[in-house]
């Protein structure tokens, strides 16, 4: 019987592992097993190569070659006959089997043996599906499809970015019982991405910041391909480790500006799906697991998706939030003040920001907030719109504009979070109000002093 | 070609190969087009030059075509909670029924490689489903090993194993 390729791709899973034959040009047959087939496309699959062993040196004789792969629930055995391409060394299908490659060695104690050196890239012949028997497959715990348009739905009633972004991670949770999720913004840069809203983690590590290329999230966001991963790799983990080996006596001023990222100390699953418009990134959306193996390949097919409706959300969203805001808003607060005045000093280093002692936040929505407040206390302005902002020279916004919003949403919540007595809220489209109930001092520190 | 195998497969190796392992047969056609199957159990002659794999026809037919007209073999023994793993090559397979109690060879084969997936955590319904099916399907292929390899992951892997010192 044959079969298409993208039925049978949970036999490469990798929970029983796969054997492949090939042969010498001398006809000598060769056979050996597989650390992992991976799922191209439904004309492709990829190998992993690690050694230069003798499979790889008949395949780059002869071509052809036989895997046969086992269906880790129903055990239905399947063959596939397929012709070596080529080799790649680098890019999006190289980072995904690599990293996916590092839960599969941690898994199995092959840490120190498997080191990827290439994606061997096959043209998938033939799949022949074996006769013998096979177990009865439960049915599936609930339609991705259907989860996914309902989803979808949501997510298509959303007006604003705020919105947009715990929509989708309420989503996650009640339509495919993700429990810990997490979305990341790029940075105006392009050099860093941020969290901007997450669920299901104890500290929310908002405007926490991972570099691109640094874990999952990061390698998914610099090569653009959704990364998925099974087991526990330990190079792969954000573990707070290395904050933590650092003496807490050292007030060294990276680390004291710095958000842990949220995340479970022992994620046993992640995929990380980059959230872009060809090749510009917005951000990357991250779901993890404590259990092995938790997300299959239509989640990731079901989490593209959605990263794909978010990226155009966030993109029909960007003009939108100009509209209506040309009329001066010079509105002054009548807010009565009470409690203890309170100390907020900028760094205009690096745009920190702290209230009283305590670390806020710093970069783009450090330099936002500064301008609010300098403004307030100035002229007790509270009412602003996203325009000024954008064009505001202390602020050194670049030309992206989902990224003011985003910035916003980032120092919104980081307020909320921080203290009770300073707020910003949306009042409109692209208009927004700073709250203030305690006396304010700002404090601004110059860029060579500290 | 493949070099002569100056040893004979020695008791450790024998044991390994009768033990809780899954067995892998490669054969290839005229073209060089490589066929596989996948199975388990196996039996070796009492002065260990001729090894005998069973696999089922129905789901080898073309490795069993290929073997049948050249007789160029490699046969891969690996045990999933270890990783231990070699390979025999010969060049003089032959296809033939089961003899007298290989039926129960291979159904031993099939409970111990069960046990086997069990003892790594698969559930035991499927640890049984992954070789099992019907017995009598199942032919003989038997070799004489001209060449072993270990092929257990690592630095050691691919090495010839009558090259030891």
């Amino acid at each position: 019987m044959k079969v298409a390729l993208d039925a049978i791709r949970n036999c490469f899973e990798g929970a029983i592992p796969s054997v492949i034959a090939t042969c010498a040009a001398d006809g000598t047959p060769n056979a050996a097993y597989l650390s992992q087939v991976h799922f191209v496309d439904n004309e492709h699959v990829a190998l992993t190569f690690q050694f230069f062993n003798t499979t790889r040196a008949n395949v780059l004789a002869n071509p052809r070659a036989a895997v046969q792969v086992i269906d880790p629930n129903s055990a239905a055995h399947y063959r596939l006959d397929l012709e070596y391409l080529r080799t790649e060394n680098d890019g999006p299908l190289f980072e995904h089997m690599k990293a996916r490659l590092a839960g599969i060695a941690s898994h199995t104690g092959m840490s120190k043996v498997f080191r990827l050196q290439g994606a061997d890239v096959y043209r998938v012949i033939e799949v022949e599906a074996l006769p013998g028997q096979v177990l009865p497959c439960p049915a599936p715990r609930r339609s991705v499809l259907a989860a996914l348009r309902a989803c979808s739905q949501s997510l298509a009633a959303c007006t604003d970015l705020s919105g947009l972004l715990d929509t989708a991670l309420a989503c996650l949770a009640a339509e495919f019982d993700i429990a810990h999720a997490m979305v990341l913004m790029s940075s105006e840069r392009g050099d860093r991405l941020y969290t901007v809203a997450s669920r299901g983690y104890a500290e929310s590590g908002i405007g926490s910041e991972i570099a691109l290329g640094e874990g999952v999230i990061g390698v998914a966001a610099r090569e653009r391909t959704p990364i998925r991963i099974g087991y526990m790799a330990r190079e792969y983990l954000y573990s707070r480790a290395v904050r933590e080996s650092i003496s807490a006596g050292q007030a060294d001023r990276d680390l004291e500006t710095e958000i842990p990222l949220p995340g479970l100390r022992e994620s046993h699953s992640q995929l990380a799906v980059p959230i872009h418009l060809g090749e510009r990134l917005l951000g990357v959306l991250y779901v993890e697991s404590p259990q092995d193996m938790r997300f299959t390949y239509e989640d990731e097919d079901a989490l593209v998706a959605l990263a794909g409706q978010l990226a155009a959300t966030m993109a029909l969203l960007e003009p939108g939030d100009e509209l209506g805001d040309t009329e001066a808003v010079m509105r002054t607060s009548g807010g009565a003040l009470s409690g203890n005045a309170v100390t907020v000093r900028h760094y205009a280093a690096n745009d920190s920001v702290f209230i009283g002692d305590d670390y806020l936040i710093k970069g783009v929505a450090g330099a936002i907030f500064r301008a609010l407040l300098r403004d307030y206390v100035d002229h007790r302005r509270t009412e602003f719109t996203n325009r000024e902002l954008r064009l505001h020279p202390d602020i050194r916004l670049p030309e992206l504009s989902e990224n003011l919003e985003a910035r916003l949403i980032l120092l919104q919540r980081r307020l909320a979070e921080r203290c009770d007595y300073l707020r910003i809220e949306k009042t409109g489209r692209g208009r927004l109000r700073l709250c203030v109930d305690r006396p304010v001092t700002l404090v601004e520190v110059p860029a060579d002093v500290r | 070609m493949v070099d002569r195998f100056a040893d004979v497969l020695d008791e450790v190796q024998v044991a390994f190969m009768l033990g809780p392992v899954s067995v892998s047969v490669a054969g290839r056609d005229a073209a060089n087009v490589p066929t596989l199957s996948r199975t388990v159990g196996c039996r070796v002659s009492a002065d260990h030059r001729r090894v005998t794999v069973f696999v089922s026809a129905s789901r080898s037919a073309s490795l069993l075509d290929d073997l049948r007209s050249n007789g160029a073999v490699a046969a891969v023994f690996s045990r999933p909670s270890t990783h231990e793993t070699i390979q025999l090559k010969g060049e003089d397979a032959r296809v033939e029924p089961l003899a007298q109690g290989d039926t129960a060879l291979l159904a031993a084969a099939v409970d111990v490689f069960a046990q086997e997936l069990v003892s790594i955590g698969f559930p035991e319904h499927y640890a049984r489903a992954v070789h099992g099916g019907a017995l009598e399907d199942y032919v003989a292929v038997s070799f004489t090993p001209a060449a072993a390899f270990v092929q257990t992951p690592g630095p050691a892997a691919g090495q010839r194993i009558d090259a030891r010192s």
